[in-house]
């Protein structure tokens, strides 16, 4: 109970100012972003992507602010991704149901990785993560009658519609629509974020990350915290999986259960800030259109170089990350 | 460097400054529009990087040649063609965007291209919204065509590699031995599926059906099986990598089966010199290659590598010719369009092309009206002495089949 | 069937844990992960090949030239992962991940994406045995990996240099306590790592392919043994390479494989949930 008291002043930030006039010019900007740009299909699908990689980011980051490194976040996301889309495209489930059904399998799945990573501390945890991927890729890769295997899924359904009454709004209608949808919950999850590193329950994370055994001495249960962490994580990346998958459309075991999508949010999370709480949504919402719009057009076969200039740089002059650095300046 | 507040302050304010700056000029690009309006846009997108980065330049190669042979000529109605080509990156959400920049902000007239079937199918999504007829280059799976989608057409498809497999083995090589291998892949699943169905509808048994990791970097366990199960006939449905790996393997425990089928990858210049005399005996299906193409189109193909060899120095190979049959489908329907004085709008050209009947070095371009090319049929080829031959079906074969393959302690 | 699984279970597993084994010195010395480590192992493979093939050199000869070329990288890589701050191992993780990327892409501009070998006759001859067949190649294989381990062994067990490198894979301080330098230990472990990756390029380009992706494939593989084994036991590598060559063969025998990847993947995690430091690991903590 009084874990969510909001006591924690850490990410109170000093700058205050600085911070949350920076934080709604933002939205603001993210709000306005189909009216500025009159709906241009092309910049409002780069920017849902742009925030769908941030929701993901920040679904990493839960896990990342109690210390653990994940690079097996994929299996969370492609499990995620599988069940909404085989629930919704075999069984006509609505995806109301389906996505936040996926965040649940995701979840599952993370507990199965506790139980086994339960002892392992850093670099082993990370690789233990690297190694786990495989179950649920192999998995579905050979589950032919549920998940058609290797072959992939084709036409999976689109984002739902919500009905209020006499209005309603088909999300997967328009890019916009879609857009929508999909800030509507980076939004909610970044809320969330907020609320959980601003309570008790932030503090804890800080404290087993920074030293867990003296965590432990003044009664902090680490692993409970770190199922903890792990479990809300891999919730927010299996729903994040399932969005994807609804917008998207296609589905196989490669893509989703791939490399991309576990070392995509680690690399925004560090680049942004590790121990922020807006480092890794704003890392997402700046590269990834930097990349699309304009590295891309320059550079067709080498772009993917930007990225690991990025990581290198940003590890070795700082740590805190883009984000980070900035508020410890203000 | 040490960081003092100072010093952090300055980098950060500058970073932060040029960022500003880099987004004000992003958004000045993009409000800005320079109009090619004497020209034709056609849209392209391929897998320029990453994995399919080498089948994707080919594709945008065979484009190319397309595209200039065409504006050598004239152009379409007077208009010069202006090719437009994105990269998708292997990733089915930059693929979206590519597409929605191409059709809704560039306004591309068609689109071409494409090189994998998860890929090409959102790609056709947007076409449809958009109205604009995208013809696929290297589009393979059932599924695509299954959507009703009037605006995609493909030049491809599996049962091209299926239908000549299956008769090989079941009129020449009928063996009950057989072992058919496949990537974790939907093409080449879905290739190993349809092949054992239509073997078994012809009376042959397959004895192991296996699946593998595209990238394994051990065969042996896989062969040692094989070997342990005496199968004589070996159909891969893997691909180039998987082909070099299992071939060296094969040779390297001795275990010579009477004949290695590998559909995807071996038919290249380039895999043929790499193995050098180990590519020898294998077989594979070919849809071109120069010296092997549509009887009657000998002189197209001829133009084709030549132009081909004064733009790009090198020999094409079959992908560069998907590439080319796929954009000369669109320019042939632009043209009939502007021939019948109408205006060039996607519909037009969608109708036209489904009146296609086009005679083309890899095949008889017609579209069936799901947008199949109902022509488009590989011939089986072996490799004798470095070089392809044809062997099946008999009306195009140029050569016998060497079967059995000679085993590995009679070659060397 | 057995016997040949069995044969290049071992001959394959031994090239693997010439592999690993650069990659656990490093780590266990300096506590980098050098996650770039196959990309290393496939550039080191491209100049052999580019000296075998456009200079032609005997194959022989481009040993010590990619060796002196992996030198160079590694050495540079050192002074990097120096700069880094705490913690050491996370940090490490996520720098060598960009090099690998930087690497990959260089490669890929450099050499473009065709598949390379580099073909040696000799190495496909062999001697039929009872039972199987056992190619020139696998031998060469088995036995210099075999040398490269003794050798090692020599140097870890036998040499005072070998046991300052000890100390400190055991405990960094304490090492440096008794009076060992240990940026010192630190350079020479990269070096060592060096010249380890400098020789099985060259062979994974003769027994695999080489291609600018499949780095990853090969830090995979010397990480799992590395984690598999436990850090710092050269006998646990050993052990783990065998051990996990064997499985993966006789899992795509028995259950197929398209399973092989989850098999490797399950040995790991469960041998990591009971014994956090590997198999010949001393328990937790």
């Amino acid at each position: 109970m009084s874990f969510f008291a909001s006591k924690n002043t850490k990410f109170r930030t000093k700058g205050l100012k600085f911070d949350s006039v920076g934080l709604v010019t933002g939205l603001v900007l993210l709000i306005m972003l189909p009216a500025l740009v009159q709906s241009n299909n092309y910049i409002l699908q780069v920017f849902t992507h742009a925030l769908l990689l941030a929701s993901l980011a920040l679904a990493w980051n839960i896990l990342g602010v109690s210390g653990s490194i994940s690079l097996g976040h994929a299996a969370f996301f492609g499990a995620g991704a599988y069940c909404s889309a085989v629930l919704s495209l075999e069984y006509g489930l609505s995806c109301w149901l389906t996505i936040p059904l996926a965040g649940l399998l995701a979840t599952g799945l993370g507990l199965i990785m506790d139980l086994i990573c339960l002892r392992l501390r850093g670099a082993y945890f990370a690789l233990a993560t690297l190694a786990f991927v495989e179950i649920p890729r192999v998995i579905t890769d050979n589950w032919d009658e549920l998940t058609h295997g290797s072959l992939g899924l084709v036409g999976v359904p689109g984002l739902p519609s919500l009905s209020l009454g006499t209005w309603s709004v088909d999300f997967s209608s328009s890019i916009t629509a879609s857009y929508y949808f999909v800030f509507a919950y980076s939004l909610v999850l970044l809320g969330l974020v907020r609320f959980l590193f601003n309570s008790n329950l932030g503090l804890a994370f800080q404290a087993i990350r920074e030293e867990e055994i003296a965590a432990e001495a003044v009664g902090i249960p680490a692993n409970r915290y770190r199922l903890l962490a792990l479990l809300l994580s891999a919730y927010f990346t299996g729903v994040s999986g399932a969005c994807y998958a609804h917008l998207v459309r296609y589905i196989e075991p490669g893509l989703v259960y791939g490399l991309h999508f576990s070392a995509i949010p680690m690399i925004f999370a560090i680049c942004g800030g590790r121990f922020t709480i807006l480092g890794p949504a704003m890392a997402a919402l700046i590269i990834y259109p930097l990349d699309q719009f304009v590295f891309h057009p320059l550079l067709p076969a080498g772009h993917e170089f930007l990225y690991g200039v990025v990581l290198i740089v940003t590890v070795l002059f700082l740590p805190a990350g883009f984000w980070g650095s900035l508020r410890k300046v203000s | 460097m040490k960081t003092t507040p100072e010093n952090h302050q300055n980098f950060f304010y500058f970073f932060y400054k040029c960022s500003f700056i880099l987004f004000c000029l992003l958004f000045l690009i993009l409000w800005t529009e320079i109009s090619f309006a004497a020209t034709i846009k056609i849209g392209e997108i391929n897998p320029l990087s990453g994995k399919l980065a080498k089948q994707g330049m080919e594709i945008h190669q065979g484009v190319e040649v397309a595209i200039a042979e065409a504006n050598e000529a004239g152009g379409v109605g007077g208009k010069q063609l202006k090719l437009i080509s994105r990269d998708d990156q292997s990733q089915p959400d930059v693929a979206i965007s590519r597409a929605e920049e191409l059709c809704g902000w560039e306004k591309v007239r068609a689109l071409t291209g494409g090189y994998v079937d998860s890929l090409v199918g959102p790609i056709a999504a947007v076409a449809k919204k958009y109205r604009i007829p995208y013809v696929a280059s290297a589009s393979l799976q059932k599924e695509l065509v299954q959507y009703e989608n009037p605006y995609f057409f493909r030049v491809s498809r599996l049962q091209g590699f299926t239908e000549p497999l299956c008769g090989i083995l079941t009129e020449r090589f009928k063996t009950q031995r057989l072992a058919i291998l496949h990537s974790a892949t939907p093409g080449s699943t879905e290739l190993a599926r349809d092949l054992e169905s239509c073997l078994k509808a012809n009376g042959l048994e397959v004895k192991l059906i296996e699946k593998f990791r595209p990238g394994t970097p051990d065969f042996t366990p896989l062969i040692a099986k094989l070997a342990g199960m005496k199968i004589d006939v070996i159909v891969s449905g893997g691909f180039t990598p998987d082909h070099i790996l299992m071939i060296r393997q094969l040779k390297e425990n001795r275990v010579s089966p009477k004949a290695y089928i590998g559909p995807f990858g071996i038919a290249y210049e380039n895999f043929m010199q790499t193995m050098g005399e180990d590519a020898d005996y294998l077989y594979s299906t070919c849809a071109w290659n120069p010296g092997i193409t549509e009887p009657g189109s000998d002189a197209t193909s001829k133009c084709f590598v030549k132009k081909f060899r004064q733009m790009f120095k090198q020999q094409p190979n079959t992908t560069n010719m998907h590439g080319y049959t796929s954009a000369k489908a669109l320019i042939t329907a632009m043209q009939a369009v502007v021939n019948k004085g109408q205006t060039l709008t996607g519909d037009n050209i969608r109708l036209a092309l489904t009146q296609l009947d086009l005679p083309m070095p890899m095949e008889h371009l017609v579209f069936d009206q799901n947008g199949d090319p109902l022509h488009y049929r590989h011939v089986v080829v072996q490799v004798q002495k470095g070089r392809l031959v044809v062997v099946y079906p008999p009306d195009r074969a140029s050569g016998q089949p060497v079967f059995p393959m000679p085993s590995w302690e009679q070659r060397n | 069937m057995w016997t040949t699984a069995l044969v290049s279970g071992i001959s394959l597993g031994s090239f693997y844990i010439l592999i690993a084994l650069g990659f656990a010195l490093i780590f266990g010395v300096t506590r980098n992960f050098n996650l770039a480590h196959g990309e290393l192992v496939v550039f080191a493979g491209y100049v052999s090949y580019w000296l075998w093939k456009v200079l032609a050199w005997p194959f022989v000869l481009t040993f010590p030239a990619a060796i002196l070329a992996t030198l160079f990288i590694c050495l540079g890589l050192q002074r990097l992962f120096a700069r880094l701050y705490e913690p050491q191992e996370l940090n490490s993780i996520v720098l060598s991940f960009g090099m690998a990327i930087l690497i990959q892409n260089t490669m890929l501009f450099w050499f473009s994406g065709d598949y390379r070998l580099i073909r040696i006759p000799t190495l496909s001859q062999g001697l039929r045995v009872p039972g199987f067949y056992l190619s020139y190649g696998q031998l060469t294989l088995l036995f210099l990996s075999l040398t490269v381990i003794a050798i090692l062994y020599i140097l870890m067990y036998r040499t005072y240099l070998g046991k300052a490198l000890r100390a400190t894979i055991q405990d960094k301080e304490a090492a440096a306590q008794a009076g060992i330098n240990v940026a010192v230990m630190g350079t020479l472990a990269f070096c060592l790592g060096a010249i380890l990756i400098g020789l099985a390029g060259p062979l994974y380009g003769c027994t695999h392919y080489l291609y600018p992706s499949t780095g990853h494939q090969v830090t995979l593989l010397a990480v799992t043994i590395t984690i598999f084994a436990g850090v710092g036991r050269l006998g646990g590598i050993i052990l783990a390479g065998w051990i996990l060559g064997l499985a993966e063969s006789f899992a795509v025998i028995l259950c197929g494989a398209s399973w092989r990847e989850m098999v490797a993947a399950v040995l790991l995690l469960t041998l990591l949930a009971f014994k956090p430091r590997g198999i010949l690991g001393k328990g937790e903590q």
